[in-house]
């Protein structure tokens, strides 16, 4: 499952990450991260069998937990299936179908970006 | 074998045989060439990409008291308006005036939105005269209350195009898309098979005159387009770079915004989706056998977008098979490809078209004249000062480092010097890394020692024979402020300074 973490101020400097790993049976793996003294926020991909126990954890502590089904978001209005984000993405999410049609693996993309800063109509946006 | 007039009365009786140029290339696998020849009356073409030569004509009408347009903006993108008084022309790649808003919004996304019939706000500043007194207006409109906007796209539909790489370390930002380092992407913008000017590479019924598909409504080629080039390199008949262009025109007011968009090339700019199809009659064996033409037998070059100069390096040569196939292989490693126009959308274009002929709706036309097919060259742009090499700048003597050398050591050359970058070389004086005062600052902060720590590794350099106008943009790009430059073994040669660029250029424009 993939998640967003924010994290407030008061909590930046606490370890609670590292602590759910070692509570824990999960498997983390942090796509994005983007923290700085002022609070933030990662983007992660949380499974295993402790997954929901390290979730209700995480939140105890302070840090809201907003699970996403969709990573990105492509507008299907705006695309025009130019292809142009296809040989972008690092990790082959993006992939042109047999009829064509432009189509984003939610499940293998890590929200790096690329293919947002690069689609020519800004079809594609972060699922936050 | 069968003339237009023929194929015209065949599609008013409604039993015209239409293809497209993808089924074409099916059906004549299994059949013979004359038979097909025969049976098939019309193969259509279609293409959807960013087409940057596209644009507009305006004539807004005479507003009371009449005005005289000297400079005209459509929502904040300017139209250049140097014609009679209420006539404009607004490019597609035009970037907003509005410098906040500049690429994001330009000439092909006004084009769009009109399209689209929404509201645009014009605002047009005069000199006043006798007879046009008004020296200003602001007034909106929309497509539907304006006299005429006729869209004429001086090239368009380019015979084959190029597939692009990037050799160097940096991502690029080009018109063929975004480009990642040492080769990570390759794109690419032709239909392949279902592209109009490979179905008729040597402009058989192609010429001025020829109705098509543009944009959803039935338009015209007015005739070649700008850079039209009839030279290039050809296997099985079609060529392998860059050749035929078109001009083409149609009625913006009849157009569907499924067939125009505007779109920004990141970092390049604004520039019009355009789709064109155009039927090509089958009027002899000859004009079948090149509308059957398959992806694998259309070749195309992919060139080094990283050597930004008029002539490209070739990477390789390839097809439009294995760019579609989405992997192609570039010194021995796979590399993704990508497609830059819309092959769903072609395809669309080109059935779109059949069925107007099929239900009777579009009739071919004869053109008045066909397109020139040999003796056009595309002359270059001479600058008439040639391009100033980094290997013609007067130069400091280099002054350089090593890195095994102390922190302390590096720090006293650089104030002695009164420089803020050294290059680190190695003992044959290649070059291993750069340093700069900020760098020895922090390792003095953080007690590091030895020069190999706080180096930089990956360091942007300048080559001698590169024209300096590109290191400037380097510099500029990277927000860099100096580059060492070497010659073709990595051995340093010097260093180039933001400093001495402006010097240079400076110096270039007042002369
Ligand atoms: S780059 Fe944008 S417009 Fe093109 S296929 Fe991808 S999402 Fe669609
Ligand atoms: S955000 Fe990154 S990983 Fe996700 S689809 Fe786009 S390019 Fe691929």
């Amino acid at each position: 499952m993939k998640a967003w973490l924010r994290f407030s101020t008061s909590i930046v400097n606490k370890s609670v990450i590292s602590d759910i790993m070692k509570l824990f049976d999960i498997d983390f793996n942090i796509l994005k991260a983007d923290i700085t003294p002022r609070g933030g926020k990662m983007l992660v991909e949380i499974d295993g069998p402790q997954a929901s126990e390290s979730i209700s954890y995480m939140e105890d502590k302070g840090i809201e937990v907003t699970p996403i089904l969709k990573v990105v978001k492509k507008d299907t209005d705006k695309c025009l299936e130019c292809g142009a984000c296809v040989s972008l993405c690092p990790v082959e999410a993006i992939s042109i179908l047999d009829d064509w049609d432009i189509d984003i693996d939610n499940q293998k993309c890590i929200g790096c970006g690329f293919c947002i800063s690069s689609c020519p109509t800004q079809a594609i946006a972060l699922m936050e | 074998m069968k003339t237009i007039e023929e194929i015209n009365q065949k599609i008013k009786n409604g039993d015209a045989v239409v293809v497209t140029a993808a089924e074409m290339t099916l059906i004549a696998k299994d059949k013979d060439i004359k038979t097909v020849a025969e049976e098939i009356d019309v193969v259509t073409t279609g293409t959807f990409g960013a087409m940057c030569s596209s644009g507009v004509f305006f004539n807004f009408g005479h507003s009371d008291p009449p005005i005289k347009m000297n400079k005209t903006y459509l929502n904040g993108v300017e139209a250049y308006s140097g014609l009679a008084a209420v006539d404009a022309y607004l490019g597609a790649t035009q970037p907003n005036h509005d410098l906040d808003i500049g690429l994001d919004y330009g000439g092909a996304h006004v084009i769009e939105d009109l399209v689209r019939g929404k509201e645009i706000n014009l605002m047009t500043e005069a000199y006043g005269t006798d007879c046009y007194p008004l020296k200003k207006i602001k007034a909106p409109i929309t497509l539907e209350n304006i006299n005429q906007a006729t869209m004429v796209n001086p090239r368009n539909c380019y015979q084959n195009y190029a597939a692009a790489t990037n050799s160097t370390q940096e991502t690029l930002y080009t018109y063929l898309g975004t480009l990642l380092p040492n080769y990570g992407n390759v794109t690419y913008s032709s239909a392949g098979e279902l592209s109009p000017l490979l179905n008729d590479p040597y402009f058989q019924t192609i010429g001025i005159g020829t109705r098509i598909f543009l944009c959803g409504s039935a338009g015209y080629i007015i005739g070649e387009g700008t850079q039209h080039f009839t030279e290039a390199e050809r296997h099985h008949g079609v060529p392998i770079t860059p050749s035929g262009t078109l001009m083409l025109k149609g009625d913006l007011k009849k157009m569907d915004s499924d067939f125009v968009r505007g779109a920004t090339m990141p970092s390049y700019g604004p520039t019009l989706f355009v789709g064109a199809g155009i039927p090509i009659p089958i009027l002899n064996e000859d004009i079948a056998l090149r509308t059957s033409i398959s992806d694998e037998d259309i070749g195309c070059k992919i060139f080094d977008y990283g050597v930004p100069r008029r002539t490209r390096p070739v990477i390789k040569e390839t097809n439009y098979q294995e760019l579609k196939s989405g992997k192609i292989e570039i010194n021995g490693r796979e590399v993704p490809t990508s497609p830059l126009s819309s092959y769903k959308r072609a395809v669309k274009v080109a059935e779109e078209l059949k069925k107007w002929i099929q239900k009777g709706e579009f009739l071919l036309s004869n053109p008045v004249d066909l397109l020139p097919n040999k003796g056009q060259l595309v002359k270059p742009l001479n600058i008439i000062k040639p391009p100033k090499m980094v290997c013609d700048i007067e130069r400091k003597p280099v002054i350089i480092t090593h890195p095994t050398d102390p922190v302390k050591e590096v720090a006293k050359k650089l104030v002695d010097n009164d420089i803020n970058h050294l290059p680190v070389v190695d003992k044959n004086g290649k070059l291993k890394g750069i340093v700069t005062s900020w760098d020895i600052a922090d390792a003095v902060a953080r007690g590091k020692t030895k020069l190999e720590e706080v180096m930089t590794k990956k360091v942007i350099i300048a080559r001698e024979d590169e024209p300096v106008d590109i290191i400037a943009r380097r510099i500029d790009k990277n927000d860099i402020s100096g580059l060492p430059i070497i010659d073709k073994d990595n051995k340093v040669k010097g260093m180039i300074t933001a400093e001495d660029i402006s010097r240079l250029i400076g110096k270039k424009n007042n002369k």
